[in-house]
């Protein structure tokens, strides 16, 4: 732990629907658009698969972030708990991944409700409309995470209710719909594309991790961590089996595959005004809650790197009034913009999957070594204990690792990319750390020494007295 | 932080009906979850049942995880609430 602790400034104000909406608002988007590339690989039959183990992964995943976020109650999340369980290599990487992945996620965003307002404005541009997307959120962020959460809130709980009216609608036959579509589009090439599929399938849940990112500042984090975290997890599961449905049911599948807006478009293709109208609005909402959560998240991560001096120290001053990480927040606007306009928007976006990906495997890693060091469950250390551990945390493992494999069809160079970056990462923040010899100090949050410590200091002990007596 | 609270009846009662209240908010999205879940499964796979039908068992096997995992989750969750509520002072 650093000794710079402006952490005790950031307001403990946050309750479960906080941590609901940020969780679910920075993913819903994911549901409007893009979780549709796995019915282009895989068919209707393929994205339902892709949507079931993609699922099992961020169940398990969001039980481990629970687990985690309600016992350490840091800002920091992933990074944090990789720099107190694994070591700095891991966590400067983990902190940069989630850094990269959520700030990508804001600048996709931020473009994309540009682009809707010049779909409803003609007259409007892109470029002054995503600097005022960003730069507005930035803002709102900057005066106080519960304004920001609280409209996050709002703005999440339209774009989902859009969905399940939607759904009932067309369930109980209000909606025309075509069976014969599910049929048609089922399994298009054929067993492969059941494998491929799988590389989308995290567009369903992409970011519910990040939920549990504002424990530092929660009222009660041993309980609204778990309980947020939870109901966010269900939230998105229903979610995408509706969404899946109402889409597969009214597009064709080679439309579905290359749309832009599906959920949007199955409601243009239901004829219904008040859907159409209710999906665009949710559209257009569920960006801007995603982009408003990734600030609150992306800002966090660098703020925690900042404070355990990864990155300049001068990003984790707390704001005097707002209590919030103002410079962490502030920096983000500069780097989102540049992602913006980089012109390599889907290299981006790929990008911060795979960046996704590797906190899905460092985040279950990081649970079992924290289940190894702290075995014990007690209120200090552990108020929440997941079940079934840490055998689930293996199985999250494994299949974040064959989601990444998949990513070799269509994406190779981006997963070569993202594993030089972060390996340089890794081995840079490791020996950079191993010379300034910074040590977890457990006392200061109150826990005790991990299992183990008291053997390791008297290894130190009795070599240091070799050496002594040499 | 811990709390040494003092529990009357009326804390303890208004507790108890705030724990009811989180309790049957997520019973109640598991058991939308779990109907959204079998209406669709059963609708993709029953239409494309001449497809599905050589590997429908992973449909089952990945439905079951998800559901078992986070049904025992969410009583987990519900168990930490219960057990921390007074010491943490949850609902004040």
């Amino acid at each position: 732990m650093s000794e710079n602790h402006e952490s005790a400034s950031l307001v403990k104000t946050l309750r479960p629907f906080h941590v609901w909406a940020l969780g679910v608002g920075i993913v819903l988007v994911g549901e409007y658009m893009g979780w549709n590339f796995t019915v282009a690989k895989g068919g209707v039959l393929g994205s339902l698969l892709a949507m079931l183990v993609a699922g099992t992964m961020y169940v398990i995943i969001s039980l481990c972030a629970s687990e985690l976020g309600s016992s350490t109650k840091l800002a920091g999340g992933p990074y944090d708990w990789a720099r107190l369980f694994i070591g700095p290599g891991a966590a400067a990487s983990v902190g940069l991944a989630v850094y990269m992945e959520y700030i990508a996620l804001e600048a996709a965003d931020a473009i994309v409700v540009a682009f809707i307002a010049q779909s409803i404005f003609p007259e409007l541009q892109v470029f002054p409309i995503t600097l005022l997307v960003i730069a507005l959120l930035t803002f709102i962020n900057y005066r106080g995470v519960v304004a920001a959460l609280t409209l996050n809130f709002v703005l999440t709980m339209i774009a989902f209710i859009a969905i399940v009216v939607f759904f009932f609608a067309t369930a109980f036959g209000t909606v025309d719909i075509h069976p014969e579509y599910l049929f048609q589009g089922a399994l298009p090439n054929g067993m492969i594309g059941l494998f491929a599929a799988l590389q989308f399938g995290p567009w369903f849940y992409l970011g519910i991790e990040g939920a549990a990112m504002c424990a530092e500042e929660c009222k009660h984090p041993s309980r609204a961590v778990p309980l947020g975290q939870q109901a966010g997890m269900i939230t998105l599961l229903i979610g995408a089996a509706m969404t899946l449905y109402l889409c597969a049911v009214l597009i064709p599948a080679d439309m579905l595959g290359v749309s832009v807006y599906p959920l949007f478009e199955a409601a243009q293709n239901s004829g219904v005004f008040i859907f159409i109208a209710a999906l665009g609005l949710g559209t257009f909402l569920t960006c801007v809650a995603s982009a408003n959560g990734c600030v609150c998240d992306s800002s966090r991560s660098w703020f925690a790197l900042s404070r355990d001096h990864y990155v300049s120290s001068w990003f984790s001053a707390v704001h005097p009034r707002y209590n919030t990480p103002y410079r962490a927040v502030i920096f983000t606007m500069p780097v989102a913009i540049g992602f913006a306009f980089s012109g390599f928007l889907d290299q981006v976006i790929t990008f911060s999957i795979v960046s996704g990906l590797l906190c899905y495997v460092l985040i279950p890693f990081a649970l079992i070594r924290f289940r190894n060091l702290f075995p014990e469950t007690t209120s200090k250390v552990r108020p929440f204990a997941g079940p079934l551990q840490p055998f689930i945390a293996y199985f999250a493992i494994a299949i974040a690792i064959t989601i990444l494999s998949t990513l070799f069809w269509g994406y190779k160079y981006n997963l070569i990319f993202g594993f030089v970056f972060y390996g340089i990462a890794y081995f840079y923040f490791s020996h950079k750390h191993k010379t300034s010899k910074a040590e977890n100090n457990w006392a200061e949050m109150g826990w005790p020494e991990p299992k183990g410590s008291e053997n390791a200091r008297i290894g130190k002990e009795v070599m240091g007295v070799e050496f002594s007596d040499d | 932080m811990l709390s040494s609270v003092t529990i009357n009846p009326e804390m303890e009662k208004k507790y108890h009906s705030k724990l009811n209240g989180d309790s049957v908010l997520v019973v109640g999205m598991l058991a939308l979850l779990i109907g959204v879940e079998l209406f669709v499964i059963g609708k993709i796979v029953g239409a494309t049942w001449e497809i599905a039908s050589n590997f429908y068992y992973l449909y089952v096997i990945f439905f079951g995880l998800i559901v078992v995992v986070e049904t025992i989750g969410c009583l987990r969750v519900r168990d930490s609430i219960k057990k921390h509520m007074f010491e943490f002072t949850y609902y004040d």
